[in-house]
């Protein structure tokens, strides 16, 4: 006899919504009108986020801990907190896909991605005004998948989860309207390194399963005791870590990173820097934490020297670039190694701060990188955004107001008090002394002050140099954004203040979620 | 009275009164400056009830007020002034309204407005209130960084030709240095975590730990390379010159006047407390440094040929010797390097601001392109020779007393240092008077000489008068009315607080008395 | 043991995937060495399930499958599409994206 497996619907209403929405939007997609697609795609995919958005906050309310769906998953503090985050970031990562106002031909996306790139039919597509929806739906399955990463308590859902949101992002990543032929082969590129990665995952799936007999994620924690030093675990949690570092994009398992953020279209660079990272990082802790918290030893030096390699990586090349999106990657990737600091600094028992820093740092991160782009997509010339730094001189003269707002975002990512950067910086950094990890501290804070350098180049550009190609009166023209965009922007600036300012009340919650189940 | 929140208000205001500029119409400039005077002369008006409402024999910290900001961290909102900072209020209270009238009528690089200028000098001043007043770590800290905004806008929107270069150097320097305090910060934080149970950024408190010795050296470090940075002394100081050169008058005389302040008031409030096993510790290595500035900074001076780059590098080697005073620990040298740091912002400011004027009529800051001023601008050359004065401690000038202080107080504990220190200030004399001299007396020359019979307009310089004219003679206008206004407080205090600096000694002397005691007090 | 053989052998599959993917040019290719990656994976759970006694292995090795599939759909979409584009499928083509 079956035992039907024990489901807790009310712990899976987020997932259920966000699903519930993709399906809706994939069935929209095959029978409504294609003339009055667009809103109506818009409408469910940010209901089922929104949604999701909301039961995650109504489930901490009456907040119990519990593993469910046969212990498939975890619905505790971290998952919440993160699946909140990643829910909120991915609304405002639609808003800026719904975004109509600014380019001529109505959208970022491609109307048809299966015409050649520069056929005539390609040509004559590029200026019509029908949009592409498939986006949306695709977006939302990765957001889905992202929400059930942070949440899965076995090895298995979380592979499962992380094709899910990886597959509909290789795809989005290759959907550009303008540059289609960068859009493609970043999407190449995306797909190829990562299958790489993941098969790497599995390997190492298959691996602490023969070691320990089984994926989930508390046997593990209890073989791994039992045990000891299985070559078979160690070898397998590797190839895990590795994985994931990759989704994470951590030097040195970042080269993807540049490439696909500048070829992608920039609403879904926006989507892949803010939610992408906080799903993979939230894998990331769970998996060390609750999977191998008991073998610390074994993965502390790893982490402790992929940190380094990629914050000097990210602030070093970061420095030689000229395109800014490319510039954003970089400083994701120098993120990525602050957020690995952060990883560091929770205790061999689970205690210490740095579950809740790296959580905080992932929101204040998202948030910001997110406006970041959303700014990127103001500014363009005859042939989509200009997103070279050169384009970028004089701008405050232009526009002061979307200079501020870009100066607001890098000042945050610089970390320069009073902005959520600073506070994130602040607690992860903190983190990391209190665990006596100080030299990575140290290192961490010169690589912020050599990352500030190229941040601070950009704002020399806007304020202090003459306007790009003002003589001849053919620089870029700053888009006067719809409501979609200047929601984001609004949005997005005023929690960048808040969190620096008055970040009390979010930090408080951070800290109270920061227990995982398992 | 002591229950109203001064401190808050005088954070507050200008940082209200910034927002209110900038929000200001385009194209009401006039209207712009109106507010932000007003907005500086509360403040002014606020510094001077403070100071009223300060009782000199009173607790080491008054109006004090604390609010919890972040509990996580454990961080206060939290404010208290003992006596060196309210003098540095004050001085804050009294340079920046001086600066606003100062920057009246300056002619800003094209397309910036007047307004985003006064609007920035307005924020910075309210960050430089709290840097002062803050009694929390974190909060100091907070403003510390913050600081770095406005001055690095007011810098690269507003300043020289190489503009750009400075206020990224400048940035960068801080910022590197900041960072460094940073992990000193958050180290002190853990210290307190373990030692009192829970984590804490309050002043008074971290004063009561006892720190093991090895750590509070890498501590002192941390905090000791940020404020040498900033102060700047010696191996730190090459952002200095560019940033005071290139920066427009008004930011360079609050970058120089109070914003380097802030690294000296830290190793006095931060440094020497926190830390007195290794303040010890070092002391003769701050000592080497602080001596071998006086000296470099002061030859390096007298080799510049642009006024402005010369009156930083003086800057620099009077940071010598507020270093000196502070690292000979006793209380008489710490109260005249207190002292020091007042007299030298209203003096150092004064100069700086002259040679502004100077600079605006002219054109070019080279000192060679000028010549026998004095004989047409009376007034001008009146209020350069009085900052000059006082720049170079001449008895009668305020700078002579803090200057003697710093010398008799470290004297007895630090006898060869102090004798080299003195070396100083026959270079002082020299490079101050050689620059006096050849501008202002002398046969009348460079880029004010015009033809006669052109009637110039004052300011646009006449650089581009034929050369070759037979009878030319030179056009310069003397101070108007406005820059009267603007020199005369600075003259006026200059002579007050060189006759009588009684006052001020009675606010510091306690402040500075109580931190020898936290050190372990040497002298008593 | 003889399982120790598969498990070798597995092994010895994803080396040559990995390399595979590392050094070949072709896109197909090298989608094709990560096929092989995976089904090596698929080898090592089964071997697995037969070494512990139980099935949850050979289940995982179904999810694998299923996955792949998914990815071969994807993956071909976006080869295809840049295929035609440019009738070629040769990685170092693609070279817009360079440092």
């Amino acid at each position: 006899m079956i035992e039907a497996p024990d489901l807790s619907l009310a712990a899976l209403a987020p997932l259920l919504f966000v699903f519930g929405a993709a399906c809706i939007g994939v069935l929209v997609e095959a029978f409504w009108p294609r003339e009055s697609r667009h809103p109506v795609q818009v409408t469910v995919a940010l209901v089922g986020t929104l949604g999701a958005l909301v039961t995650t906050l109504l489930l901490t309310v009456d907040f119990e801990r519990e593993i469910t769906a046969a212990g498939a998953l975890a619905v505790d503090g971290p998952a919440l907190f993160l699946q909140a985050t990643i829910a909120g970031l991915g609304a405002l990562s639609l808003l800026l896909f719904a975004e109509r106002a600014l380019d001529p031909a109505r959208s970022a996306f491609v109307v048809s991605a299966a015409v050649p790139a520069g056929s005539p039919r390609d040509r004559e597509l590029l200026t019509v005004q029908r949009v592409q929806t498939e986006v949306y739906p695709l977006a939302t399955f990765a957001i889905g998948g992202m929400m059930l990463f942070v949440a899965a308590n076995d090895l298995l859902i979380m592979f499962v989860a992380l094709e899910v949101l990886s597959l509909p992002l290789y795809l989005i990543s290759g959907l550009a309207r303008r540059r289609r032929l960068l859009s493609q082969e970043a999407a190449v590129k995306y797909f190829l390194l990562g299958a790489f990665a993941s098969a790497f995952f599995l390997y190492g799936l298959a691996l602490v399963y023969g070691a320990t007999g089984s994926v989930r994620l508390g046997d593990i924690r209890s073989a791994s005791l039992a045990g000891g030093t299985d070559v078979l675990l160690v070898l397998g949690l590797a190839l895990l870590v590795v994985g994931l570092l990759f989704k994470a994009s951590v030097a040195p398992f970042h080269t993807w990173t540049p490439d696909v953020y500048q070829g992608a279209p920039t609403p879904v660079t926006a989507f892949m820097a803010a939610c992408t990272k906080v799903a993979a990082f939230g894998a990331i802790l769970r998996l060390l934490y609750v999977a191998f918290g008991t073998a610390e030893w074994t993965w502390r030096p790893l982490v402790y020297a992929v940190a380094i390699v990629s914050m000097v990586v990210g602030a070093v090349l970061g420095l030689t670039q000229t395109d800014l999106k490319r510039m954003l990657a970089y400083s994701s990737i120098a993120h990525a190694g602050f957020l690995l600091t952060g990883v560091i600094g929770l205790g061999a028992a689970g205690d210490g701060s740095g579950l809740a820093a790296t959580m905080f740092y992932l929101l204040t991160y998202g948030l910001t990188t997110l406006g970041a782009f959303a700014v990127l997509t103001l500014v363009r010339d005859g042939d989509g955004e200009a997103t070279h730094l050169s384009q970028w001189a004089g701008l405050a003269s232009r526009s002061p107001l979307v200079a501020a707002v870009m100066t607001l975002f890098l000042l945050a990512l610089a970390g320069i008090p009073l902005t959520a950067g600073f506070t994130g910086k602040f607690a992860v950094f903190r983190a990391a002394i209190e665990e006596g990890a100080w030299p990575l501290a140290l290192v961490a804070l010169l690589a912020s002050a050599v990352a500030a350098f190229f941040y601070l180049r950009v704002i020399v550009l806007m304020y202090f140099s003459p306007p790009a190609g003002a003589e001849r009166g053919q620089g870029p023209t700053v888009g006067v954004p719809g409501m979609p965009t200047t929601i984001v922007l609004a949005i997005t600036a005023t929690a960048t203040l808040a969190l620096g300012i008055v970040p009390g009340s979010v930090l408080d919650l951070a800290e109270r979620a920061a227990i995982f189940v398992g | 009275m002591t229950d109203f929140p001064w401190l808050l208000l005088m954070i507050a205001v200008p940082a209200v009164g910034a927002a209110v500029v900038a929000a200001l119409p385009k194209g009401r400039d006039l209207l712009a400056k109106q507010v932000a005077l007003g907005v500086s002369l509360v403040v002014l008006l606020l510094a001077v009830l403070t100071a009223i409402a300060f009782d000199t024999g009173g607790d080491r910290f008054q109006l004090t007020s604390s609010v919890t900001w972040i509990e996580d961290f454990g961080v206060s909102f939290a404010l208290g002034i003992d006596g060196i900072a309210l003098v540095m209020l004050l001085l804050i209270g009294v340079l920046v309204p001086v600066v606003i009238g100062a920057s009246w009528n300056d002619e800003l690089p094209e397309q910036r407005s007047m307004k985003a200028y006064f609007a920035w000098l307005l924020l910075l001043e309210a960050m430089m209130v709290g840097v002062f007043a803050a009694t929390d770590v974190f909060l100091f800290y907070v403003f510390f960084e913050a600081m770095l905004v406005p001055m690095y806008f007011i810098i690269g929107s507003f300043g020289g030709p190489r503009r750009q270069y400075a206020a990224v150097k400048f940035f960068l320097y801080s910022l590197v240095g900041g960072l460094i305090m940073l992990a000193a910060v958050i180290g002190l934080y853990v210290v307190s975590n373990s030692q009192l149970g829970e984590g804490t950024f309050a002043f008074d408190a971290l004063r009561q730990l006892d720190i093991d010795p090895g750590v509070q050296k890498l501590l002192f470090l941390g905090f000791f390379i940020a404020f040498a940075i900033k102060a700047p002394l010696v191996p730190f100081h090459t952002w200095l010159p560019d940033s005071g050169s290139e920066a427009p008058i008004g930011g360079a005389v609050l970058l120089v006047g109070v914003l380097d302040k802030v690294g000296t008031f830290g190793f006095l409030r931060y440094c020497l407390p926190l830390f007195p096993d290794a303040s010890r510790f070092f002391a003769p290595f701050v000592l080497v440094l602080a001596v071998v500035g006086i000296l470099y900074a002061a030859l390096l001076a007298m080799g510049q040929s642009d006024m402005k780059r010369l009156v930083s590098y003086t800057s620099i080697s009077h940071f010598g010797f507020i270093a000196l005073g502070i690292f000979a620990f006793t209380t008489e040298a710490a109260t005249g390097a207190v002292l020091y740091m007042v007299n030298h912002g209203i003096a150092t400011g004064l100069l700086f601001l002259v040679v502004g004027m100077l600079i605006a009529r002219g054109g070019s800051r080279q000192i060679g392109d000028y010549g026998g001023v004095a004989a047409k601008a009376p007034l001008l050359a009146g209020a350069f020779l009085v900052a000059g004065l006082a720049s170079l401690a001449l008895p009668g000038t305020n700078s002579f007393v803090s200057e003697f202080l710093v010398l008799i107080g470290s004297f007895p504990e630090e006898p060869v240092f102090t004798i080299i220190a003195t070396v100083g200030i026959i270079l002082a004399a020299l490079y101050i008077l050689l620059m006096y001299q050849r501008t202002m007396h002398g046969p009348a020359r460079g880029v004010l000489l015009q033809e006669d019979p052109a009637e110039p307009a004052p300011g646009t310089g006449g650089a581009t008068a034929v050369l070759t004219a037979p009878r030319r003679s030179l056009r310069v206008l003397d101070l108007s009315r406005r820059e009267l206004a603007v020199v005369t407080p600075l003259v006026a205090l200059i002579i007050a607080l060189g006759v009588y600096p009684q006052p001020l000694l009675d606010v510091i002397e306690p402040a500075v008395s109580a931190t020898m005691d936290d050190l372990g007090g040497i002298d008593q | 043991m003889t399982l120790t053989y598969y498990l070798v052998l597995a092994a010895i599959l994803f080396t040559i995937g990995a390399v595979g993917v590392l050094v070949r040019r072709n896109a197909i290719v090298v989608f094709m060495c990560v096929e092989l990656m995976l089904n090596s994976v698929n080898l090592t759970l089964v071997t697995f399930a037969r070494a512990t006694g139980t099935i949850d292995g050979q289940i995982m090795a179904f999810f694998v499958m299923v996955v792949a599939a998914a990815e071969v759909v994807v993956g071909l979409a976006i080869i295809m599409s840049i295929y035609r584009t440019r009738r070629s499928a040769s990685v170092d083509d693609a070279n817009l994206l360079k440092y």
